[in-house]
């Protein structure tokens, strides 16, 4: 009993001197962590939505988003689209405009196989986006459908379709729920 | 020359992955990219020195009965710092190394290191070991990333050498990390036979 004790007590202080350094990293790398998730959502909201100047976080039935602006005018919406990939989840956004017409899609989260599924986020050398989310832009949100107005990457078609149906699944919830909104 | 000697043993006589087959299973995942590896490296070489350091500090005090626990718990708090730390400075190496960071927690070089020799040694000597093994670990790394990479993806730290360069896929997925380590293994073997029969 004694000895049972003892090697709780050595465990109970290891525990608690640990959590205690968690603690206090915890708190030193929490805003510079937020810092650089804010950096990089900004960084792709520039991407997804060019020829506009500000965007304005709003919410709706839960969902946030961001208006994209010009001179105060909305131009569009940016939205966060959570996909289910091959390995985890993906994380994108994507841009429409007042149409539902793409502007632009970023990736920013995945955990996709290396050299099959990671390739769509994958920069050829030469060029300053990928060229897989390239192709989305210009095209109907709700229209797009994986070989005919996407093409999939080859050996990736889970991912390339988890990217597609997802924004496809995400613009449509979103517009109904601004329509309905009006 | 003792010291030395705990040193410069894990860069190659007991060279964590390739002579004591540790650590395996992260090297088989992260050995995609040089840049990979070399992350992997450091984080896995900052955690081993860190845990080492501490096991070897606390190891008269934690009876033998527990000792695994609290390695455990150590061996934790410093790859959730490092985790923390990675996210916060270098967040597209942590996209990239993703669940790998985490479960530097059960790569069994750590354990094993504190294990077999911090947990016997004097913090100074264990602090040694652990930064020797670290850099074998990582040095290890990064020549099975090079060879992937550049057969897999046509390139050497993403910088591509060729355009046209069509790389057979398989050697950035699993099967080709499982026959770069073989062969490299192997090779190993060879000059260590070699050395002996001489």
């Amino acid at each position: 009993m004694n000895q049972i004790a003892r090697f709780g007590m050595v465990l109970g202080v290891i525990c608690l001197l640990a959590t205690l350094v968690l603690a206090l990293t915890y708190q030193v790398t929490k805003p510079k962590i937020e810092e650089q998730l804010k950096k990089e959502e900004q960084a792709a909201l520039k991407a997804i939505s060019p020829y506009t100047d500000s965007f304005r976080e709003k919410s709706i039935d839960g969902i946030n988003y961001f208006e994209a602006l010009k001179g105060g005018k909305l131009q569009g919406y940016c939205l966060r689209i959570t996909a289910n990939g091959y390995s985890g989840f993906i994380r994108l956004m994507a841009g429409i405009d007042l149409n539902g017409i793409i502007t632009g899609v970023r990736v920013l989260e995945q955990q996709e196989t290396p050299g099959l599924g990671a390739r769509i986020d994958e920069v050829r050398p030469g060029e300053n986006a990928p060229w897989f989310l390239r192709q989305f832009r210009g095209k109907d949100s709700r229209n797009l459908e994986v070989k005919k107005s996407i093409d999939a990457i080859t050996g990736a078609t889970i991912s390339s379709r988890a990217v597609t149906e997802g924004i496809t699944k995400a613009v449509v919830e979103f517009l109904s729920n601004i329509h309905k909104g009006k | 020359m003792r010291l030395f000697r705990e040193f410069i043993k894990g860069l190659w006589r007991e060279n964590p992955t390739f002579r004591m087959m540790l650590g395996l299973c992260p090297t088989l995942a992260v050995s995609t990219s040089v840049s990979n590896g070399l992350g992997m490296g450091i984080a896995a070489t900052f955690v081993l020195t860190g845990s080492s350091l501490m096991v070897s500090l606390v190891r008269k005090v934690i009876p033998d009965k527990v000792r695994i626990p609290c390695f455990i718990v150590i061996i934790a708090t410093f790859v959730t710092i490092t985790d923390l730390f990675i996210k916060a400075f270098t967040p597209a190496l942590g996209r990239s190394l993703g669940i790998y960071i985490p479960l530097i927690v059960v790569n069994c070089i750590v354990l094993g290191r504190a294990e077999a020799f911090a947990s016997k040694r004097g913090p100074f000597e264990s602090m040694i070991d652990a930064i020797g093994m670290g850099i074998g670990f990582t040095l290890a790394l990064m020549l099975i990333s090079a060879i992937r990479e550049a057969a897999g993806s046509g390139s050497i730290a993403g910088i591509y050498f060729s355009k046209s360069f069509e790389a057979p896929l398989f050697m950035v997925l699993a099967p080709g990390a499982l026959l770069t380590i073989g062969v490299l293994i192997g090779f190993m073997n060879y000059i260590f036979i070699k050395k002996k029969e001489r």
